[in-house]
């Protein structure tokens, strides 16, 4: 039984190529850069008590008066990201418009409009945050900024993608009947694109409550303060809330925006 | 080689839909024998209770004295090879991998998550192949053959499995006319060639009539005709498929013109 | 011409619609919420006014330290390496216990999806911050918390994308005596291994983001340098940084792409 030849499924018995090379690829890159990453598995080893009493250190009485500041916090870390989120799609709406190769009213505002875009939403939402911080100070109009900002990136790709494979039919009946350029865009464009639009859109309001949980780091505003702080501080009493609320409120938005994109489909 | 003993089974699903009302049949060991029946007869059912893809809610199946149970499932169902009616192979996987997952139940843990398999696997999987007239689609991705052609890397799963059963569950209601042909031509030869049982469920009474040995007629979960193919008069046919008591005399035209 | 009176049957009535009430209700809600975070439209247009100014500060970029911006550059790059393989090896392993048409029994998938929607909804930057507490400072709680966090996604794209395969594939397995463990093997990852790659690309993508501001907790990387500039109002050499991030970001960003593209 053991004695018998092993091989794979392929004509020549070897595993497939394409397989083994990305396999081979991954491990030698995951090897080249493992002291980069300061890989040691002695620290790891050490650091499991630590975790363990971390964990146990979290089941502290909760600091009650802290409760209010939370709910506001929270509070006006959803208004952020639903603000931004808005904001970002009226904007993107044109630009997607303008970064769409068949609905681009010129060559070079195509292109122009393709760039900015990408360069929106190349930096991560963190370090726009910072910049505008020192722009206009703290609170939470340099996290909606920030926000809006990487989300118009996205926004505005994603809707110019889904206006160039619209079907070009369609588009051809409204221009038979001698549409406008605006009329065009508005009756064949925009409907075909729309509904894969707003599924996205619920994805993307998924991933800035995310990201608005942590603007607070620099001072954006949202929670993403609070808990910084109370980590700094080992104030496990506020540690535990904070982290339950912010896991309860993007657990609900998750199912809510699933439901959505079901229904849609 | 096997011979089914079906005894008094019913399936009654959890919406109360009753697909089976007490069947019993002994279906002897080497037979061709085909499951003629209108749509929600319960073939499929039926079929399917026979390796465990579904369980019944009353009565036993036993395969050569083995009753099929959840403990005895891997067992009863290595020795038992499925054809399906959408063919159901694995679309990015080559012919011959396709194929050697029918030697999956003989393999080690380890082995099979490495997609390793032993040389007499692949021989088994190759000779399966040739009995198909296959070998030289053996490397091409599954989803690029047509038609038949699937349907009949499916049978040559089934044989790599070194069965003592075949069921073919609607093989060749995707298929076209001389396609069918030839698959019935298929299986019929492996039955009678290698002595293994083969069931058939089908909805062309015109192939009951050319390749079964027996036929069983499947109305409304119960059993309303067991025995040969030419048995099947007028009359027989019309028991089979009547519904709810009607006489469907013009309907019947209609189902031989399209079987 | 003639004099006949056309009568029209009466159209159905116009079907409710409600758009005009969602629109209308959402400007009020947008309006609400500038209310209560006390925006103030000057405040931005003097901010506006302002950025022209602040963003010429930026001008003059200073890439004098560059061998030690690509030196953190490359310990940004591992960090998001290693913490989207962590991230891959937890996805393998639960994503088949999470997929309701491969899942052993409910329990197990319940388990797998709770677990797989606790890690996503943990912000990576919170499980920054607690493995920086427990090891130190370093790019390495970085992988981690990266790791843990997009396993969540990855994991619950793969379940997904096994769920919308065939069931009859897996049910064809199944019924030759294969094991679960073999029916998501060879019916399961072969099926999807186009979307999976896609994903995995993704998530590496968004790691690269993450990793080049986890520096800012600590957890080594670009981010930190940048942090220490902004805050020493080193404008020049802030610039020369975020240009770094930035490239690096649209390179990554451009392979990505490209071969997502070709994976189809």
């Amino acid at each position: 039984m053991s004695s018998s030849k092993l091989c794979w499924p392929t004509p020549n018995g070897l595993p497939a190529l394409m397989p083994t090379a990305v396999l081979a690829v991954s491990i030698l890159l995951l090897v080249i850069s493992a002291s980069s990453v300061e890989l040691n598995l002695v620290r790891l080893f050490n650091a499991i008590p630590r975790m363990f009493d971390f964990a146990s250190n979290l089941f502290v009485t909760p600091d009650w008066e802290y409760l209010p500041t939370l709910g506001a916090n929270m509070l006006q870390t959803m208004e952020m990201t639903f603000l931004a989120t808005s904001i970002a799609l009226v904007i993107s709406l044109p630009l997607g418009v303008m970064a769409a190769k068949n609905a681009s009213p010129h060559p070079a505002i195509f292109h122009a409009t393709r760039n900015l875009l990408t360069m929106m939403r190349a930096l991560p939402e963190l370090v726009w945050a910072l910049v505008f911080v020192s722009a206009v100070g703290l609170g939470p109009l340099p996290g909606i900024m920030a926000l809006s900002f990487v989300t118009i990136g996205f926004m505005g790709k994603f809707f110019a993608e889904s206006i160039e494979v619209v079907d070009p039919r369609q588009v051809e009946g409204v221009v038979a009947h001698g549409a406008s350029w605006l009329q065009l865009r508005t009756f064949a464009h925009f409907p075909q694109a729309f509904p894969d639009f707003v599924g996205t859109v619920m994805y993307i309001l998924d991933h800035n409550l995310r990201a608005a949980a942590i603007l607070g780091l620099v001072g954006a505003g949202g929670i993403g303060y609070d808990l910084v702080m109370a980590m700094r501080m080992f104030d496990y009493g506020r540690l535990l809330p904070i982290a339950i609320s912010i896991y309860v409120v993007v657990t609900l938005l998750d199912r809510a925006s699933d439901k959505f994109r079901r229904r849609l489909i | 080689m096997a011979q089914i003993d079906i005894k008094n089974v019913c399936k009654r699903y959890p919406n109360g839909f009753e697909a089976l009302k007490g069947v019993s049949v002994e279906i002897a060991a080497g037979s061709f024998t085909v499951i003629l029946g209108p749509s929600g007869a319960g073939k499929s059912t039926l079929l399917r209770t026979i390796n465990g893809l579904e369980t019944p809610t009353g009565g036993t199946i036993q395969i050569s004295g083995q009753v099929v149970t959840q403990d005895t499932l891997r067992e009863v169902r290595s020795q038992v090879g499925m054809v399906f009616q959408h063919f159901n192979l694995v679309d990015r996987l080559s012919v011959m991998t396709n194929v050697l997952t029918g030697r999956l139940s003989h393999r080690s843990w380890l082995g099979s998550l490495l997609y390793l398999f032993r040389r007499e696997d692949i021989d088994l999987a190759h000779d399966a192949l040739i009995r198909v007239g296959l070998t030289d689609k053996a490397w091409n991705r599954a989803d690029k053959l047509s038609g038949g052609q699937q349907q009949r890397v499916g049978i040559a799963r089934a044989l790599a499995q070194q069965p003592r059963v075949i069921l073919a569950d609607e093989p060749v209601a995707s298929l076209d006319p001389v396609t069918s042909e030839e698959i019935m031509g298929l299986l019929r030869e492996i039955c009678t060639r290698d002595g293994i049982t083969v069931v058939v469920n089908l909805h062309q009474v015109e192939l009951a009539k050319r390749f079964a040995d027996r036929v069983i007629g499947l109305n409304d979960g119960l059993v309303v005709y067991d025995g040969p193919a030419s048995g099947l008069d007028r009359a027989t046919l019309s028991k089979i498929y009547n519904r709810n008591g009607d006489q469907v005399d013009e309907q019947l035209e209609t189902m031989l013109a399209y079987a | 011409m003639s004099e006949q009176i056309i009568s029209r049957p009466p159209l159905p009535k116009k079907p409710f619609n409600p758009t005009p009430v969602w629109l209308s209700a959402w400007l009020a809600l947008m309006w609400v919420i500038v209310f209560d975070l006390e925006l103030s439209f000057e405040t931005l247009l003097y901010g506006v006014q302002d950025i022209f100014e602040y963003l010429s500060r930026y001008s003059t970029p200073n890439f004098e330290d560059l061998s030690r911006y690509i030196e953190l550059l490359a310990q940004t790059l591992a960090t998001a390496l290693w913490g989207s393989a962590l991230a891959f090896v937890v996805a393998v392993v639960l994503a088949p216990f999470a997929a309701r048409n491969l899942t052993p029994n409910p329990l197990a998938y319940r388990v797998a999806r709770e677990l797989l929607n606790f890690m996503r909804a943990m912000p990576d930057l919170l499980l920054a911050l607690i493995f920086v507490a427990a090891l130190g400072l370093g790019p390495l709680p970085g992988a981690l918390a990266l790791g843990v966090h997009t396993a969540g996604f990855l994991g619950k794209f793969f379940a997904e994308s096994f769920e919308r395969v065939d069931g009859g594939v897996y049910e064809a397995l199944s019924a030759t005596g294969a094991s679960r463990m073999q029916v998501v093997m060879y019916a399961g990852w072969p099926s999807i291994q186009r979307e999976a790659l896609g994903y995995v690309l993704y998530i590496f993508d968004r790691n690269v983001r993450m990793a080049s501001v986890l520096g800012l907790v600590g957890a080594g990387g670009i981010g930190l340098a940048l942090h220490d500039t902004l805050r020493m109002f080193n404008y020049d050499q802030s610039a020369a940084l975020i240009i770094v991030i930035l490239v690096t970001i649209l390179i990554i960003d451009y392979l990505s792409t490209w071969l997502r593209g070709k994976l189809n």
